[in-house]
């Protein structure tokens, strides 16, 4: 049996930057007591967001996304791979810590026990700079959609649906 | 010099931009550096019970959840009127101290090293934590994620839950630790003050070995004659949890010492046009502009700041390490104190040397025989009415404020965050790195950003807004403008969508 987690990325309190812990929490709700995945939530990033990962063999990530003139609720199903390409190399510029695609790199160069299988499920956001426990109308939309992607994942099933897009 | 004033729908798009803006002769007359802000915390807030405050604010950010949890438990403190025991204040230092190690490890290893090590030219996919392992051996990769581990694991035992903690609370700390506990976070300690002590060898080896990385340290792009800030204790020695804030002049003088509670006495903020984000200063000597110098009120909080507002350290390994550095940079002794070191880049090894003393005040504080204290909670029995909290962030002086009503419900807040404090000498150092690179019409786009980036990269700014969302990383802008305001170069790395 593979040891899944599903990891909700985000800030609850910073408007749609809280989509992936709502998702999460959903998630939770909705699955069985006994359902052998572990739901999580963290508003960190890089190294540390790596370091949540240890010991699973998938992981399926749940996160606000910002795109210039992207349209707000779109959802992404993105591999890792997408991310890189995404993940300019150019800069190192940083808030603090290094992205998830470098922190992941790290983690296997030091031989730690990283999920092979990431999934990515990723939200256009709207709002991330207003101080709020709500989600934008078309954030809120998208939360459901989501939910029934990660949930027919766990089973399995690539959880793409109608309307949802996997690439750029 | 003609103002420019933004129009401030174009601030909205929660990435950091920098502008440039160039005079007739094509050299730089202007540079401004514009960080998202997050709007609306106070109203978030407001009507709120305050004890929520340590496990609200430690949402504020996902790089120094500790720092704001422990700012806000002092306020509370200060709010209803509780005095923490002493065994409670050493159990929140030692917390604190594991924090600093971590936070100071990552921002070395991942953020500011790479620049050293690698150096500022390397490829930028190079440029990062793997370029610094691949470098200095991946058995430093490996110390560097085992030191965030065991203090990771300190802090949630403690916390009572990882990254966010949630053990503040007035007057005391929910839980305490047994003695098994005890000896195990000592053996983490130990392992601590190695580690610092390796980190500050392989600074000193790499950067101090290289004529290059010094004449970088040393030269005038990256300098800055300002005003510096930090937290003491009564000997004047660096403190992070508690003390008194000073401030010391450009040579030196000490410029005023006061009691956190005051801040608004002594720091006013000044408000720019072009940014929402307000720019403290020194009130006693007033806005000039985004100058440095005795004259202007920009006053500096970062680690390099903390040292040169202190006159020393309290630990004895931490102290050599302060003592060479001050030595190695040229700083002569005037009346007992070494003067400051203006030079930005070498913040990067005071944080070596906060780390080492964050090691070894954890140490200090775990082999307390108060430490295993059961007693850490006291009962409150006073009105609350107002409070400030104050600890020193790795980013700088952080202070939280709460007013509420007699039920302790909160009615008004303001925070000063670490980076804040910071504003006006990182637009200062961005615009100097800008004109040392634009000269005379020729735009330097290779290297160009990077140049910029370790200006204000050695402040090591909190944008955690940025760092939530996907991609991960800061995206981040540099848009020149000629006289006639036509844009002539964009870099970007912001995701485009196709």
């Amino acid at each position: 049996m593979k040891r899944t987690l599903i990891l909700g990325v985000g800030n609850p309190i910073l408007t749609d930057d809280g989509v992936g812990v709502r998702v999460a929490e959903a998630v939770r709700e909705a699955l069985p007591a006994d359902a052998p995945v572990d739901v999580r939530e963290a508003s960190v990033g890089g190294l540390t967001l790596m370091e949540t990962m240890v010991g699973y063999d998938r992981v399926i990530l749940i996160d606000a996304f910002l795109s210039r003139g992207g349209i707000p609720g779109t959802i992404r199903r993105l591999s890792l791979e997408d991310l890189r390409t995404i993940s300019p190399t150019r800069h190192s510029a940083s808030a603090h810590d290094t992205s998830l695609v470098t922190a992941l790199e790290m983690g296997r160069r030091m031989g730690l026990p990283l999920p092979d299988e990431i999934v990515i499920y990723a939200v256009e956001a709207e709002n991330v700079t207003d101080f709020g426990e709500g989600l934008t109308p078309a954030v809120a939309a998208a939360v459901p959609q989501v939910v029934a992607a990660v949930l027919s994942e766990i089973h399995g099933h690539e959880g793409v649906l109608p309307g949802m897009q996997t690439s750029f | 010099m003609k103002r420019i004033t933004i129009d401030p729908i174009t601030r909205l798009e929660g990435h950091g931009k920098i502008e440039i803006f160039l005079n007739d002769e094509g050299d730089v007359a202007n540079a401004y550096f514009m960080i998202p802000e997050l709007r609306g915390f106070e109203r978030f807030c407001v009507g709120r019970p305050a004890e929520e405050m340590p496990r609200i604010t430690n949402r504020i950010c996902g790089v120094c959840p500790e720092a704001h949890h422990m700012a806000s438990t002092k306020a509370l403190d200060a709010l209803f009127h509780v005095e923490p025991s002493s065994a409670v204040k050493k159990l929140r230092e030692m917390f604190y101290s594991a924090f600093y190690v971590t936070d100071h490890t990552t921002h070395f290893y991942a953020l500011g090293g790479p620049d050293f090590v690698l150096g500022p030219d390397a490829p930028a996919a190079e440029r990062n934590i793997l370029g610094v392992i691949h470098k200095v051996g991946v058995e430093i990769g490996k110390q560097v994620i085992d030191c965030r581990q065991r203090n990771h694991h300190v802090i949630e035992m403690l916390g009572g839950r990882g990254v966010h903690p949630v053990a503040g609370m007035p007057g005391g700390w929910s839980r305490a630790i047994t003695e098994e506990e005890r000896q195990e976070i000592e053996e983490i300690a130990k392992a601590n003050v190695d580690f610092a002590l390796f980190s500050l060898k392989l600074f000193e080896d790499i950067v101090l070995g290289n004529q290059e990385y010094v004449d970088m340290i040393l030269s005038d792009a990256y300098t800055h004659r300002t005003y510096y800030m930090g937290t003491v204790d009564e000997h004047n020695h660096v403190n992070f949890y508690d003390g008194m804030i000073r401030v010391v002049d450009p040579d030196g003088k000490e410029f005023v010492k006061y009691h956190p509670k005051d801040y608004t006495q002594h720091v006013a903020e000044h408000v720019e046009p072009w940014t929402y984000l307000k720019f403290p200063y020194l009130k006693a000597v007033g806005w000039k502009g985004f100058v440095d110098g005795k004259d202007s009120g920009v006053y500096c909080a970062t680690p390099l700041s903390r040292l040169n507002a202190a006159d020393g350290m309290a630990t004895p390994r931490a102290r050599e390490a302060y003592e060479k550095m001050y030595e190695t940079l040229g700083s002569k002794k005037v009346n007992g104190r070494y003067q400051p070191v203006h030079y930005r880049l070498a913040t990067h090894w005071a944080r070596l040397i906060e780390l080492l003393y964050a090691a070894e005040r954890m140490l200090e504080l775990i082999q307390d025989p108060e430490i295993t204290d059961p007693n850490v909670r006291v009962e409150v029995t006073s009105t609350p009415d107002e409070g400030v909290g104050c600890v020193e962030a790795p980013r700088g002086t952080l202070t939280h404020h709460y007013w509420t009503d007699e039920n302790g419900i909160l009615t008004r807040v303001n925070l000063i965050v670490g980076t804040t404090n910071n504003y006006a000498p990182i637009a200062m150092s961005v615009k100097k790195a800008a004109q040392s690179l634009i000269k005379k019409g020729t735009v330097i786009t290779d290297g160009l950003l990077n140049r910029i980036e370790m200006a204000f990269r050695a402040y090591d700014p909190c944008m955690a807004c940025a760092t939530h969302s996907l991609p991960g990383q800061m995206p981040l802008e540099v848009t020149i403008y000629d006289a006639q305001g036509r844009v002539v170069e964009r870099l970007s790395q912001y995701v485009e969508r196709v």
